[in-house]
């Protein structure tokens, strides 16, 4: 599995903070991104986007809800076609499918196109490991897997690198002259992976969608690297997570209207590829094997907590990402695991432990930008929340991070609130003792506490007011009408 | 020849894996759910109904679609050539091979070709053409070789979808998944026929074609909306990363 670094959120969102070429990167897409989208949603309709969405959230409900019958229909039509399908427990076990399948069948090369869930298993490295030359196609993986990085963004992977950065990479990597024209680099790397698409014996994809009724793995792509990948090579493996599952034919096209519409605003993206098994023996070429891999590695946890399930009807489209105000400003790598932004401040912490991760859902001010934007609507405020309560109060010694001392305090203010003379005479030593730390109002950064400067570190401490809303009120709110004058 | 490895199924075993997901859900037994949008095993009468049904729609607009695929597909950075004169379709052919300068050309073995005529006209011009026919001959790695050579790459439409401005082609014999993909330029030609309204009319048929087939959907089935891009770099859009750069429709309508 991908390494976990959930806990250093803090400092690496701080760091993030500063890197000004992050930055203006970051306000290009939420601009970018998020225009496109709204034009595209104009475009129909919002009535018609309102419908789309629903009928979309629907579906998602109803193949979870059945997921094992939908599983098991797509099993048996997969096979009908003439393909494998292999059930993975966990990110092991699913490197090994991918590892076994390679070594019985002699690959050498394997040509990627994006996955997620590949990045989520670290599959490259399980199958370099194993003897394996693997070359990510998309552009921005290919960048990416040639800086040695992990991807910052769920549809623009290598968002967080300037044209300089890669230009200076590809001169390093590949030999090739420097240059600012993105063209170029564009060429650079047709070229150098249109060769390697040519003598792959294997081909690994994603999946956005598995279609049940039929047997179908859905790839959505700009680039045509993922028609590549599924056409040229003789082996060709699917591998996604199991919640890609959807009923029927006819129940795709509204996904295939919200997701591009959703991630760059377009009405669709250049190639919608649907394979369904390998080559038949009337078909000109293709692949001759087709094996799909489905991924548990945590989902069914998910899938059993009636509070976090529908984090799995997420289509991985980055609105949500492109909105957040969070994200906005950190970026996508500071959330210390594959899945960034909004949504990965749920899943991560649903497949790496909670307490792994347990900075991640308080990454969010919970302004709810996220929900709206949503395709499916996924309530992604209310889950948070959820995680935050849990990592409060949770009787699992695995989810609970509250420390003894946060705990006492938190005790010792339930206390206080409920005991009005306790709370106005702590309110007066309180006031006493800010005294020689208040300036403006705020109380300076160099109190030599190391719980309130802590918190003063990142942000301003009001100081505690002369007198106490509940002091005026006992002075019968003379003293108010006199504020109001 | 060594027997190759049997492959059917590594990792956990089917119904300990969803045995798993059923308890996951809070269930000991399997159900079969209620059907959602339309029932899953529809039969073929019913399917052809309504296929029939969207056929007569699809006539009777025809001359609208048209217009509306033209737009769509415009906007999608298709170029588009709008002509119902075979003559002016071939001279259109024949000037982009011209323009681009181009020695190999291939084309895919579909019936649109038969009623054309591009193929000696095309030669006339001087380029090698490549037909991607299915014989033994042809077939396996020349095929490909061939289509990596060619600069332009000439395929029908099995659909063509006014909604989306897309380009619908399934396999069949004689054509290569590489034709609209590997070459640099990609022309396809659409006729009045293969005009449809949006995806769902689509599904609609290759759902059909599917029970027809006795449940085969045929190995693959490809949307194609314009030329490859990408905005990986600076969200900076370029054309042409691994598929074609530029791409061409004639509309014979
Ligand atoms: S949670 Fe919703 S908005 Fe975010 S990536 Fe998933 S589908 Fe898109």
């Amino acid at each position: 599995m991908a390494e976990v670094k959930t806990r250093e959120f803090v400092s690496a969102s701080d760091s993030a903070m500063k890197d000004a070429s992050l930055r203006r990167a970051l306000r290009q897409v939420g601009g970018g991104f998020n225009e496109a989208r709204l034009e595209a949603i104009e475009e129909v309709s919002w009535e018609t986007w309102e419908e789309w969405r629903e009928e979309a959230r629907r579906t998602k409900i109803h193949a979870l809800e059945n997921l094992d019958y939908y599983l098991e229909l797509l099993h048996d039509r997969v096979t009908a076609a003439g393909g494998h399908v292999h059930f993975a427990r966990d990110a092991s076990q699913a490197n090994s499918i991918v590892a076994e399948i390679a070594r019985s069948r002699n690959v050498k090369i394997a040509t990627k196109s994006k996955s997620m869930v590949s990045e989520e298993l670290d599959l490259n490295q399980s199958l370099e490991a194993n003897g394996v030359e693997v070359y990510e196609t998309d552009l921005g993986e290919y960048i990416i897997q040639l800086a040695g990085e992990t991807p910052s963004h769920l549809v623009a992977p290598a968002l967080h690198k300037t044209k300089e950065q890669v230009s200076e990479l590809f001169h390093q990597e590949l030999g090739v002259p420097l240059t600012d024209d993105i063209e170029e680099m564009a060429r650079v790397a047709r070229r150098v992976l249109r060769e390697k698409f040519l003598s792959a014996d294997l081909g690994i994809s994603g999946a956005n969608f598995l279609v049940a009724e039929t047997g179908t793995l859905v790839i959505i792509t700009n680039e045509g690297n993922g028609r590549l990948c599924t056409s040229a090579p003789r082996i060709h493996i699917g591998i996604t997570g199991m919640e890609k599952v959807i009923p029927s034919l006819q129940d795709l096209a509204v996904f295939l209207r919200l997701l591009p519409r959703s991630a760059t605003g377009q009405r669709l993206t250049s190639y919608v590829s649907m394979v369904t098994g390998p080559r038949r023996n009337d078909d000109e070429d293709g692949p001759e094997e087709f094996h799909l891999v489905l991924v548990d590695n945590g989902r069914s946890r998910l899938l059993a907590d009636p509070d976090l399930r529908e984090a799995l009807y997420c289509i991985r489209c980055g609105a949500c990402l492109n909105i957040c105000p969070v994200y906005g400003k950190i970026g996508g790598h500071a959330y210390g695991w594959v899945y960034p932004g909004p949504i990965g401040a749920i899943v991560s912490p649903a497949l790496v432990g909670l307490k792994e991760a347990k900075d991640l859902p308080h990454a969010s001010s919970l302004c709810g930008a996220c929900r709206e934007v949503c395709p499916i609507r996924i309530n992604i405020p209310r889950m948070l929340l959820h995680l935050r309560h849990r990592l409060a109060e949770s009787p699992l010694e695995t989810e609970n991070a509250t420390t003894t001392g946060e705990r006492q305090a938190a005790q010792a203010y339930s206390w206080l609130m409920s005991n009005p003379a306790a709370l106005s005479a702590a309110a007066k030593v309180g006031r006493l003792v800010q005294k020689p730390f208040v300036s403006g109002g705020k109380v300076s950064k160099r109190v030599p506490l190391p719980l309130v400067s802590k918190w003063t570190g990142g942000r301003d401490l009001p100081a505690l007011p002369r007198q106490t809303f509940r002091e005026m009120w006992a002075q019968g709110l003379e003293s108010v009408a006199e504020l109001r004058e | 020849m060594v027997e190759k490895q049997n492959l059917t199924s590594l990792g956990v075993p089917k119904d300990d894996f969803l045995d798993h997901v059923r308890r996951s859900l809070g269930r000991t037994h399997p159900v079969v759910p209620p059907p959602l949008h339309l029932p899953l095993t529809e039969n073929l009468a019913d399917l052809e109904g309504r296929a029939a049904a969207a056929r007569e729609r699809l006539e009777e607009t025809r001359g609208e679609l048209a217009d509306r695929f033209e737009g769509t597909a415009r906007a999608r950075n298709w170029n588009v050539f709008r002509t119902s004169s075979a003559e002016e379709s071939i001279g259109y052919i024949t000037q982009l091979a011209g323009r681009l300068g181009i020695s190999r050309a291939a084309r895919a073995d579909q019936p649109v070709f038969g009623e054309l005529g591009v193929d000696s006209a095309l030669r006339n011009t001087g380029v090698e053409l490549f037909v991607a026919a299915h014989d033994e001959s042809t077939s396996g790695p020349r095929v490909r070789d061939r289509i990596i050579e060619s600069g332009l790459g000439i395929t029908g439409a099995d659909y063509a979808v006014a909604e989306t401005g897309s380009v619908v082609v399934v396999p069949r014999q004689g054509l290569s998944r590489l034709v609209s993909l590997v070459p640099p330029v990609h022309l396809a030609i659409v006729r009045p026929k293969d005009l449809v309204e949006s995806i769902d009319d689509v599904f609609l048929f290759r759902r059909l074609e599917y029970l027809r087939n006795g449940g085969d959907m045929g190995s693959y089935l490809n949307f194609i909306t314009g030329p490859s891009r990408t905005a990986d770099i600076e969200m900076k859009l370029v054309v042409g990363v691994h598929g074609p750069r530029e791409v061409h429709l004639v509309l014979l309508a």
